[in-house]
């Protein structure tokens, strides 16, 4: 499949599923949206890609305030949480997030919101596809948290009704970021 | 028979039928289930993705300890500490005294079925630590002391208010009866649980054998929570839920949320291997690997499909009992007609021996399975094993064994009735009401009366003028055709003749034995097969006719099942199974003969009831609504057109006459609805529950065979 069918297929089925789908040019663009969308804190853990465009700083320059460590402390007051993404599931919008690193599950499983900063190039096109690339995360590493994310979490066990934000984040932003990484083994 | 205990379902039953709001839930439910299935199925091939499925869970089974060790090696060689529990009790001792040894005061749980099935909350609590449950719906459920109705949606037979008082309980302030703020309730009270629990428990989805992994297929998140905040991890995991590689896990995880709440995927799914990091330490992890009765399950050849599950719930969704009495009813532990399986080997038989005759066999579930088990089989057979060991009951089985499975005394009974109901029928052909201890029978729907003359007594008096006849059939026409619609069988003759067709019937035909096998009674559904096969096939007849779609699946299916280790007959039963075939069917499909009928009904607007054996036991829909169409009728689709009337045979009858009453009920909303002046079937056993639900609440449609519109239309040429 084409990529820019690719990215049409997944940022569809994100939304569908509640997730915001927005495309940004750079990280300090992607950083201008995170403080429009958030007032309290955001929690930033290390991961490559965030390493390599200076993240951190570029939040910090656009406002943002960041936690950047002692995560089990002050995860339960931070409003946001922000990673990158190994790759995404265009037929389901589903990001994969190699979890392993215990930052990356606090940040993305406490906060009511959540950031996930995606190059539109890393895009599988179903489940079955995205088989390669775990396989290669469970080769590569012994011991592994792996996380397939669909939109906000959810609940329908009070009569059926579909309600948003349970135990998980409330909200899913997407930014899709061009240019970010090229490799699915690192996020 | 434990009388104490069918008195109590009994009374369970009443109980469930009498809260027509869960009867409303459920039925809501079921209609958004099957559109929102449908939709994530859209460019899928269900058929195909279950094959894989069910071919991939059968090669595990065979290879089982193999793949279980190499799951075992590749968990050890990441860290997690595996225990094999044999038991339920095993299972609980290792992780009470887990939990004892941590000295910990509080575990948080995420839903966990092999939880509920070994009652693991109740052995932490006794052992004075508590066990949380974190899920929205099992938090509900253990704050209201219940169990689980339903293996996805555990609270769906609560309501908002109910919940509100629950919440307002545990808050201590008055929480309003708001879905959302509901939830929000639940966030805020759970949230610093997990981080003051010392352990976190969780099931899985999937265990992995290529990984030694599990994955976790969630919505809420909680999962996630209970995985990682704890600095202990204990996964407990049925053997059954082994997959080879990571592709099989995909399959599954491409079919389960789809088909289990109509997501092309949950919000989580997890895969988890191995002793990750936990607060600046590696994490302790857990696998209680759990077999409670898988390995017994193993050994039965007629049961093992069961393993194959994938626990999404769809087959109590589509379950017209479950709709009408929910899953504390219609369930033990597991709900639903899996439940109804696993509860057989996993809490006992007796457990499961009430729940074996619920079923109504209407195959619903059977067309949703993702992983193709025939539950109704496998249901059939649980129930042959409750009636060896504890008896059908004297008078059942002495109609079986001695009535039945002598041709001339069952017959010859039949027509003793004929006579013996004079007082009651007063000369007509329904019954309305039946005195004394038989009067519940006909408060809901009329009952035909039997025949003044049987179809056999008739048959040769109807005179068939075929010169040359392109095919001469045998009809086989099954007990209601035969003793209560004759006039559908001379129906049939007619519309035969006018398609040079000459139509016969072995007199020495008995009962198809369905009625038996529903019952129980698999020795005498065995003797009948044989002796309808030798009537059958006696005269070489080019095909055998059904009008009944039970027979027909007894015909084509049963049969050739019963007697396959048989070489004195498995091969007559292929032959029979071969050339039988529905009248409706054979007349689209054989003969071609639809332009025989063109245009010449009396137009009418009819409506199409799908019987549950024509259309998931024989796999016919198309054939009839295509000859009603031809004929000149104006077809109308009802809501629900495949869902069972309640009939049942002995079901509506004897076994659970209630039940029945309340989904045919429904059905006969359906018929009303769709606007039609008549309702078409293809079974007499569906017009004698259809018609007698319409007669009873005097709504004017009537209800007809196909073939006996067919032979209208003729007569009006």
């Amino acid at each position: 499949m084409p990529r820019a069918q690719l990215i049409d297929q997944f940022s569809e089925a994100a939304i569908n599923v509640g997730a915001e789908v927005i495309s940004v040019d750079s990280i300090s663009a992607a950083a201008d949206y995170i403080f429009a969308k958030i007032e309290g804190s955001l929690l930033v853990p290390s991961f490559s890609s965030g390493a390599r465009f200076k993240l951190k700083s570029a939040l910090k320059k656009a406002g943002v305030s960041t936690e950047v460590d002692n995560f089990r402390a002050v995860a339960e007051a931070a409003e946001g949480g922000i990673t990158g993404v190994n790759f995404a599931i265009a037929d389901t919008g589903t990001l994969v997030l190699e979890s392993t690193a215990e930052d990356i599950r606090l940040a993305t499983t406490l906060p009511p919101k959540q950031f996930a900063l995606l190059d539109p190039g890393k895009i599988v096109a179903d489940g079955m596809e995205a088989v390669k690339p775990l396989r290669q995360m469970h080769q590569r590493d012994s011991r592994n948290y792996i996380a397939y994310v669909t939109g906000p979490s959810r609940t329908a066990d009070i009569e059926r009704v579909l309600t948003i934000g349970v135990h998980g984040p409330k909200e899913l932003f997407i930014l899709l970021v061009p240019g970010l990484s090229d490799d699915f083994l690192e996020m | 028979m434990n009388k104490q205990r069918s008195k109590d379902y009994r009374q369970r039953v009443d109980q469930a039928l009498a809260t027509p709001k869960l009867q409303d839930a459920l039925h809501q439910f079921g209609d958004a289930f099957l559109i929102s299935r449908e939709k994530a199925f859209a460019g899928h091939d269900f058929e195909a993705l279950r094959g894989n499925i069910s071919a991939m869970k059968t090669e595990v089974r065979e290879n089982h300890d193999e793949l279980l060790q190499q799951f075992i090696d590749n968990a050890k060689a990441a860290g997690t500490i595996i225990y094999q529990a044999k038991t339920a009790a095993d299972a609980n001792r290792y992780i009470t005294d887990l939990a004892k040894k941590k000295g910990a005061k509080l575990a948080v749980k995420s839903k966990s079925m092999v939880s509920e099935e070994t009652h693991l909350s109740a052995a932490l609590e006794k052992a004075g630590i508590q066990a949380l449950e974190t899920d929205l719906g099992e938090w509900i459920v253990q704050l209201a002391g219940q169990r689980p109705s339903h293996m996805v949606m555990p609270a769906i037979h609560m309501f908002k208010e109910e919940i509100a008082d629950l919440f307002s309980k545990e808050t201590g302030q008055q929480e309003p009866a708001e879905i959302e703020h509901l939830v929000e309730v639940a966030r805020n009270q759970l949230r610093q649980s997990y981080l003051d629990a010392d352990i976190g428990i969780t099931g899985a989805n999937i265990a992995v054998a290529e990984t030694g992994g599990i994955a976790l297929i969630t919505n809420e998140g909680n999962a996630r929570l209970a995985s990682t905040m704890p600095k202990v991890h204990v996964a407990l995991v049925g053997i059954e839920k082994l997959v080879p590689t990571l592709e099989d896990a995909a399959r599954i995880i491409q079919v389960l949320p789809k088909n289990a709440t109509g997501q092309l995927l949950t919000s989580y799914v997890t895969w988890i291997r191995g002793a990750v990091p936990c607060a600046g330490e590696d994490k302790e992890f857990h696998i209680v690997l759990l077999d409670n009765g898988r390995s017994a399950l193993a050994e039965s050849p007629q049961c093992r499909d069961a393993l194959n599950c994938i626990r999404c719930g769809a087959c109590a969704n589509v379950c017209p009992v479950y709709q009408s009495v929910g899953g504390h009813v219609f369930g033990h532990v597991y709900i639903g007609a899996i439940g109804i399986i696993l509860t057989a080997f996993y809490h006992g038989l007796d457990n499961a021996a009430e729940l074996v005759k619920a079923c109504i066999g209407c195959r619903s579930c059977v067309a949703v399975c993702p992983s193709n088990i025939d539950l109704e089989e496998i249901i059939l057979h649980l129930r042959e094993k409750v009636g060896d060991d504890e008896g059908i009951g004297a008078g059942k089985a002495l109609v079986f064994r001695k009535v039945m499975q002598n041709r001339k005394l069952f017959h010859t009974m039949i027509k003793a009735a004929s006579f013996l109901q004079k007082p009651v029928t007063r000369g007509e052909r329904t019954i309305r009401h039946l005195p004394l201890f038989f009067s519940p029978l006909t408060e809901w729907r009329t009952l035909p009366a039997v025949a003044d003359r049987a179809l056999r007594d008739s048959f040769s008096q109807k005179s068939q003028k075929i010169d040359k006849p392109r095919y001469r059939v045998a009809l086989f026409g099954g007990c209601a055709n035969d003793f209560l619609y004759p006039e559908l069988g001379l129906d049939l003759i007619e519309v035969m003749n006018a398609l040079d067709v000459e139509v016969y019937y072995p007199l020495e035909q008995n009962c198809c034995g369905i009625p038996a096998i529903y019952s129980g009674e698999k020795e005498t559904a065995v003797e009948l097969a044989k002796q309808n096969i030798k009537a059958m096939l006696a005269d070489n007849p080019d095909y055998v006719l059904t009008t009944c779609p039970t027979c027909a699946m007894a015909l084509k299916h049963n049969f050739v099942e019963h007697l396959k280790d048989n070489p004195a007959w498995a091969e007559r039963a292929e032959q029979l199974s071969k050339i039988t075939i529905d009248a409706a069917s054979f007349i689209l499909n054989q003969l071609a003969g639809a332009e025989l009928f063109a245009d010449l009904a009396k137009s009418e607007k009819i409506t199409y009831h799908d019987s549950c054996h024509l259309k998931r036991g024989v796999g016919v829909w198309q054939e009839p609504r295509h000859l009603i169409e031809k004929s000149g009728h104006e077809l109308v689709e009802m809501e629900h057109a495949d869902r069972c009337c309640g009939f049942g045979g002995s079901y509506s009858l004897t076994s659970h006459p209630d039940i029945s009453k309340k989904i045919l009920q429904d059905k006969v909303a359906d018929i009303q609805a769709s606007g039609a002046t008549c309702v078409a079937m293809d079974c007499p056993g569906c017009m004698m529950q259809i018609r007698g639900g319409l007669e009873k609440s005097d709504v004017p449609i009537r209800a007809q065979h196909t073939i006996e519109l067919l032979a209208e239309a003729l007569r009006n040429k």
